[in-house]
């Protein structure tokens, strides 16, 4: 019963007159000899073939590294590497600030392929050979300085996303001394502001190429990766400072900032991830500033402000879901949007 | 009052939507009439993507739960019972009137709320037997029949609340309820403790011959689409109970746990077992293959791997990573030579996707390219995120 026949539905379809019968009959026909489809079930068994077979081989050349040298591997790797960035590059279409239309997906996974062959090869360099030392700075601000560009050269957002990851790994070593890994403070004062100056500046970036039209689809993953970056650190500064500190205020309102960006571009390319990480955010913050200004009231006061206003918030949210179309497309009289499968 | 709290309206014209928009991509009609048929089955309902709706769902929880403590301490703890029912009709009335005003479809937030009534419902009937009918026998601890009673009113109440509100989850307790029965009813006995597994696969078939009752008596009726998902959760959950009652891992560590034994030891009719988990998944894969029924397909290739670990749980054939290779190996070349030998359909199976447009057509398509509308992508307005996936994830489609 997965594809249960449509003849109920022809049968309507032919009583208000929008189906011809001929039609109607070649539709039932087609769908009587369409044949069932494997397409996504010998894919996903593919790929746990592929799976078992890379972890298996993984494991017994770990248990055999003593037969095979590292230089064998290292070079069967960095063989791999060349082949996906061949590959890759054999079947890019040429630069431009726009969206380049995929031409082959292949080319499309090698690439990712071979940043992630790019990874590893590095961090095997790294354990056996030691080749940065104890500069891991350098060695996380090598996969940046490389997948950056190469997003670009080929327009691929998968290997913009795990530049800009390892851009955000050498800031956060950069700025901390190693001593904080090591000493699990890992949120220190430091960090959270490279953090936050980290998101910001990439959320820049972002409402700079969707605005200048220079990959402007990469918009997309800049404000998602600096926007979760800038407001996680925010959030949790907040929770360690309190309200009435300039400092604790002026988090709250450079939060509710960044949000109100994101509501704009959630508006502009109607994005409904964007407008429900802003109002979560939001959400958050202004959350924050209530329950401060509660404490102030007297202790029974305080119980019965928080069952009135725990309940009234849950309200608001289902309220603000239910409200979200309106909120995204602007008052009634705005254009409706086609609403044509909403569950989608 | 009518039996379905939902517009049967909605669930039909969203299939059949959905059907239109398919023979669309396929050529078999064009973006006028698909048009046409849009106008004249519009959606009424509100329903909206499913990140939106688990958003809903979660926050309709929390708001009903904190509700449920505001009211138990404004009444007191006093009569947890007089509560309990406020609690569970305010559920079921603002269910009602969210379905009638909003017209909420299944949108997390009618979700949220029927389950919050139905378990207060259930709570409220074993507080009931266990409080007020029967106090004598001792508080908690209700008796067999008692628990017997307890559970058939349950039962009824899912199964009334599944007719009226067709909720996949509710399907799903209704079934869980009924296998709780069979359950029960072996376990009071050593020889019905024996059996247990037998009982429980009776009662899956028999869940099964209902679904076929049903499915069969519903094939052309307006109805279907209202209560598609109750059926194939139906199906789904007694085709699993189906397999997993017979299987040997289940059988033979279920019985240790029965009998509290710390290891578990070889079961009586083990050869039964053997046959049973090797041969279930099997018989699915090849009724999913024959039938072109993808929920049987899928749960036979689930329960071939469930096999293939219980074989591996009891007998190590070979060392793991040896054995990963192997079948890793296997895997892949299997599945890349499928992909490849079926690119044509050879014997009604296909490795092409779905939606392609197979059935090309010469005049379908001088159609379509001549006529003044453009093909509209039949996903509508209300896509997420910039209608890309994102982030760290791969671009290309498969």
């Amino acid at each position: 019963m997965s594809a249960p026949p449509s003849a109920r539905y022809l049968a309507d379809l032919q009583r208000r007159n929008l189906l011809p019968p001929e039609q109607a009959a070649s539709i039932a026909a087609a769908e009587s000899t369409q044949p069932f489809s494997l397409h996504y079930e010998l894919r996903a068994l593919l790929y746990l073939g592929i799976t078992l077979l890379a972890g298996g081989l993984g494991v017994l050349i770990y248990q055999n590294i003593d037969t095979i040298s590292h230089g064998v591997i290292i070079a069967v790797i960095a063989a791999l590497m060349a082949a996906c960035f061949g590959y890759a590059a054999r079947h890019r279409a040429p630069f431009t600030w726009g969206m380049i239309p995929k031409t082959s997906v292949g080319a499309d996974y090698l690439l990712l392929l071979g940043c992630l062959l790019f990874v590893v090869l590095e961090g095997y360099v790294q354990y056996q050979y030691g080749l940065f030392g104890s500069r891991y700075g350098l060695a996380t601000a090598v996969p940046a300085l490389v997948f950056l560009p190469l997003a670009y050269w080929f327009d691929h957002r998968g290997v913009l996303a795990m530049g800009l990851t390892a851009l955000a790994s050498w800031v956060g070593l950069t700025v901390a001394p190693l001593a904080v890994l090591t000493e699990n403070e890992f949120w220190n004062e430091h960090i959270r502001g490279a953090a936050i100056v980290l998101g910001v500046l990439l959320m820049a970036a972002g409402f700079y190429s969707e605005h200048q039209g220079r990959k402007a689809h990469f918009a997309f993953t800049y404000l998602l990766l600096g926007s979760n970056l800038a407001l996680a650190a925010l959030a949790t500064s907040l929770v360690g400072t309190s309200l009435y500190e300039p400092l604790g205020l002026s988090y709250v309102v450079v939060m509710l900032a960044l949000c109100a960006g994101l509501y704009w571009y959630a508006r502009r390319t109607q994005s409904y991830w964007f407008l429900v990480l802003a109002a979560g955010y939001a959400y958050f913050a202004t959350g924050y500033v209530l329950v401060e200004l509660l404490l102030l009231l007297p202790s029974d006061a305080v119980f019965m402000a928080a069952f009135f206003l725990l309940p009234t918030s849950a309200v608001l949210v289902v309220l603000f879901f239910i409200n979200i179309r309106k909120i995204m497309h602007g008052p009634a009289d705005a254009p409706k949007p086609p609403f044509s499968s909403p569950q989608a | 009052m009518k039996i379905r709290a939902y517009n049967p309206d909605w669930a039909f014209n969203s299939a059949l939507r959905k059907r239109a928009a398919r023979w669309q991509r396929q050529q078999l009609a064009n973006s006028e009439q698909l048009a046409a048929i849009e106008a004249l089955y519009p959606l009424e309902y509100y329903r909206p993507v499913w990140p939106l709706r688990v958003g809903l769902f979660i926050f309709s929880c929390l708001g009903v739960a904190l509700g449920g403590s505001f009211l138990l301490l404004m009444t007191g703890s006093h009569t947890p019972f007089a509560s309990g029912l406020v609690f569970c009709v305010a559920c079921f009335a603002l269910l009602e009137l969210l379905i009638k005003e909003q017209r909420c479809y299944h949108a997390g937030v009618d979700n949220a709320l029927l389950y919050a009534g139905l378990s207060s419902a259930s709570g409220l009937i074993y507080y009931a037997f266990s409080e007020y009918l029967w106090p004598q026998r001792g508080g908690y601890h209700l008796d067999l029949g008692a628990t017997y009673l307890v559970v058939l009113l349950v039962l009824a109440l899912l199964v009334a609340a599944t007719l009226r509100y067709a909720d996949a989850v509710v399907t799903a307790a209704a079934v869980a309820a009924a296998l709780l029965l069979v359950a029960l009813f072996g376990l009071n006995s050593p020889k019905g403790q024996m059996l247990l597994p037998f009982l429980l696969m009776g009662a899956a078939g028999g869940l099964l011959l209902l679904y076929r009752k049903l499915a069969q008596h519903a094939a052309n009726l307006y109805l279907t689409d209202y209560y598609a998902n109750c059926l194939l959760t139906l199906k789904v959950l007694s085709l699993a109970v189906l397999y997993l009652a017979g299987n040997y891992l289940v059988v033979r560590e279920g019985s240790a746990e029965l009998h509290h034994e710390f290891t578990s030891t070889q079961i009586p009719f083990a050869p039964v077992f053997y046959a049973l988990t090797a041969g279930v998944p099997l018989l699915y894969i090849v009724l999913g293959l024959r039938r072109a029924d993808r929920p049987l397909l899928l749960l036979g290739l689930l329960a071939l791997a469930f096999s293939l670990f219980t074989l591996r749980h009891y007998r190590s054939l070979l060392p793991p990573e040896v054995a990963a290779v192997a079948a890793g190996t296997l895997l892949t070349v299997l599945a890349g030579a499928l992909l490849r030998f079926l690119r044509p359909a050879r014997g009604g199976l296909t490795s092409m996707p779905d939606d392609e447009p197979r059935h090309f057509n010469l005049e379908n398509l001088i159609q379509a390219q001549t006529a003044h509308a453009p093909d509209a992508p039949a996903t509508g307005g209300f896509e997420f995120g910039g209608g890309h996936s994102g982030g760290g994830g791969a671009t290309g489609q498969f």
